[in-house]
């Protein structure tokens, strides 16, 4: 912004009105009016944002049940963490879980919006989009109870077609290592509307005769992805690729509806580790110094987001 | 779109002749991936048709091998039985007020935080945009420990209180409408000031009906996240009659009289009128969470 002021005599500019050279008096009342408009979401910021912030930092170093009196324990809960297995596999579940989602998500929702992003009747695509879109809008818990029915042996049709097609089954749910594979096809089809929505809005913004000028030159189908949708749509692959990360590493509902986190701890996520240390064995210490950890991985992957999209994302 | 300002754009688009037998070949290959999309849809489609018609089906003839996709003995008890089940009218209003007064406060607070942040000159305005900002970064997990504690020595455990006060302020709605006051000009703003209009007077009818679009779509998305959080009515919520539908859905499992054509009876009716919200609005929601980024 540039200030475009001669004198306290306004004129208005493309910018706009810049008051540092606006009489006291004005430049005062402004600031009442913005802090009176301000004041709602800053007093909501302290009470709900950073002051449990705070807070959580601070409980991280203590040992507290909510009843006896918080005991100071420094560094321990942190230190707990390395040695806890169910936790340490938490951990691991969550990433696995990241991993998969991210891969699926940005390569199934990059074909998903290819597919759509031709010449193809108007009632294909609009069914195709609301197919896709629907189970977004859904939430967790009716999502979490459907599939826990589709994939159960006795109530699910999904078995009785894998039998149909000579495929062995299980109870997929119910087995280690087939429960956090179902739960990542589960979270696939719950939210793959979102990422497929943002990758179409990205390949429309991707401008159109850049595609004919290349066509004239002769580049093929596969050229032309390759050297010019992909380019051009690689911010927003990356966009996605870090909400769908940070949404992944969040995850909680469909272990916590479809598996409590079981069988043995396979599907224990990290937010599920949190939500049954603080509010099922109230260790208020233990389960804070869990949260800051997701919020330090959460933290370090924006903050990844924010470098990385000054030097990539242009506008123009 | 870049306009380069050559005629013979116009000119080499028509001469460039695609051979018959390659035509043929890209046709056939649209064919297949339509077809692609079809059984996709499909797909996508057959968990939701599934409970839509077990819903309607007599328990003893539910769940048979193989699977009947058309049965003809349809029923409304199973939706009686969720009436007896669970208080569905009681749990169906308990969203509606949690959600809508979290829409309208978030979106209140919002914008009057994102106008001054976008519009006003004051002091600290940069330092303190730059700690909302980094809000962003801190997960709920982290804040709904202590806030937990809070609603209890509050006593608010139990209450709609401990959902829908915390969930008054969106830091994402204000960067996220700051963003888009400050993308639409100023000009009549800065006229209707001039004029002698008031900050109040020039925010209200002005800058806000501008911003209409931006406002609306923060609004359905921040509905659509309080109608369907699970995390925090589960935490905060302890008796049926408090429940909101979510929850509700779910304790429905493990009550008696839950049987699973009973579930699927509930999770339709709960799912009724969010399809028809959905078919309604879909250009709009869609189109919002383009703009914005929100993972459902």
């Amino acid at each position: 912004m540039s200030a475009g002021v001669t004198g306290s005599e306004s004129t208005i500019t493309a910018t706009g009105l810049q008051s540092h050279s606006l009489p006291a008096a004005v430049r005062r009342r402004e600031a009442i009016v913005a802090y009176a408009l301000l004041s709602p979401a800053i007093i909501l910021f302290l009470v709900f944002i950073a002051g449990p912030l705070v807070g959580a930092i601070v409980l991280s170093f203590y040992e507290w049940d909510l009843l006896t009196d918080a005991q100071f324990v420094g560094l321990d809960n942190y230190r707990k963490l390395f040695h806890d297995s169910s936790a340490l596999a938490a951990v691991r579940n969550t990433f696995v879980f990241a991993f998969w989602s991210l891969i699926t998500h940005v390569g199934g929702g990059l074909l998903l919006a290819l597919m759509v992003q031709r010449s193809i009747p108007g009632v294909l695509k609009y069914v195709f989009r609301t197919a896709i879109f629907f189970p977004v809008i859904m939430s967790w818990a009716s999502v979490s109870l459907i599939w826990l029915f589709i994939l159960d042996p006795n109530f699910g049709f999904i078995n009785y077609y894998l039998e149909q097609l000579g495929i062995p089954t299980k109870s997929w749910l119910l087995m280690p290592d087939t429960a956090l594979p179902a739960i990542i096809i589960v979270d696939w089809w719950k939210t793959i509307g979102f990422t497929f929505i943002i990758l179409l809005a990205g390949l429309q913004g991707v401008p159109e005769h850049l595609h004919e000028a290349a066509k004239i030159d002769g580049a093929g189908s596969t050229r032309r992805f390759r050297d010019i949708t992909l380019p051009m749509l690689s911010p927003t692959l990356f966009f996605t690729a870090i909400l769908t990360f940070i949404g992944a590493f969040q995850i909680f509902e469909p272990m916590y509806i479809m598996t409590k986190g079981g069988p043995l701890d396979s599907t224990v996520s990290i937010v599920m580790k949190i939500y049954m240390t603080g509010f099922q064995r109230f260790e208020m210490g233990y389960a804070s110094a869990m949260a800051i950890g997701v919020f330090v991985v959460i933290m370090l992957v924006t903050l990844v987001q924010m470098w990385v999209g000054k030097y990539w994302v242009f506008y123009d | 779109m870049a306009t380069t300002g050559f005629d013979e754009q116009r000119i080499i688009d028509e001469p460039v002749t695609t051979p018959a037998t390659v035509k043929a070949a890209r046709k056939g290959g649209n064919w297949l991936l339509n077809l692609a999309m079809i059984l996709i849809s499909i797909l996508m489609f057959i968990p939701f048709y599934w409970v839509l018609v077990t819903a309607f089906v007599p328990p003893l003839e539910a769940f048979g091998k193989p699977p009947d996709w058309t049965p003809t003995n349809l029923t409304f008890d199973n939706v009686q039985r969720v009436f007896d089940a669970m208080p569905f009218w009681r749990q169906f209003f308990n969203s509606v007020k949690v959600s809508l007064l979290v829409t309208v406060g978030s979106v209140t607070t919002s914008t009057m935080a994102a106008y001054a942040f976008a519009r006003l000159q004051f002091p600290g305005r940069d330092v303190l945009f730059v700690v909302f900002l980094a809000a962003l970064m801190v997960p709920g997990q982290v804040t709904v420990i202590p806030t937990f504690i809070l609603m209890r020595n509050l006593g608010l455990m139990n209450t709609h209180e401990a959902l829908w006060i915390p969930g008054l302020i969106s830091v994402f709605g204000i960067f996220l409408l700051r963003q888009f006051f400050l993308r639409t000009p100023r000009d009549l703003e800065e006229a209707a000031r001039l004029d002698g209009a008031g900050y109040m007077r020039v925010m209200f009818q002005i800058a806000l009906p501008l911003a209409a679009p931006a406002i609306s779509a923060l609004a359905v998305l921040n509905f659509q996240a309080a109608w369907n959080d699970f995390f925090a009515p589960n935490l905060f919520l302890t008796t049926p009659d408090m429940f909101t539908l979510p929850v509700g859905l779910v304790s429905l499992r493990a009550m008696f009289g839950g049987t699973p054509t009973t579930i699927f009876a509930g999770i339709t009716m709960v799912l009724i009128p969010v399809l028809i919200v959905f078919l309604l609005a879909q250009r709009r929601l869609t189109e919002s969470i383009a703009l914005t980024g929100i993972r459902g």
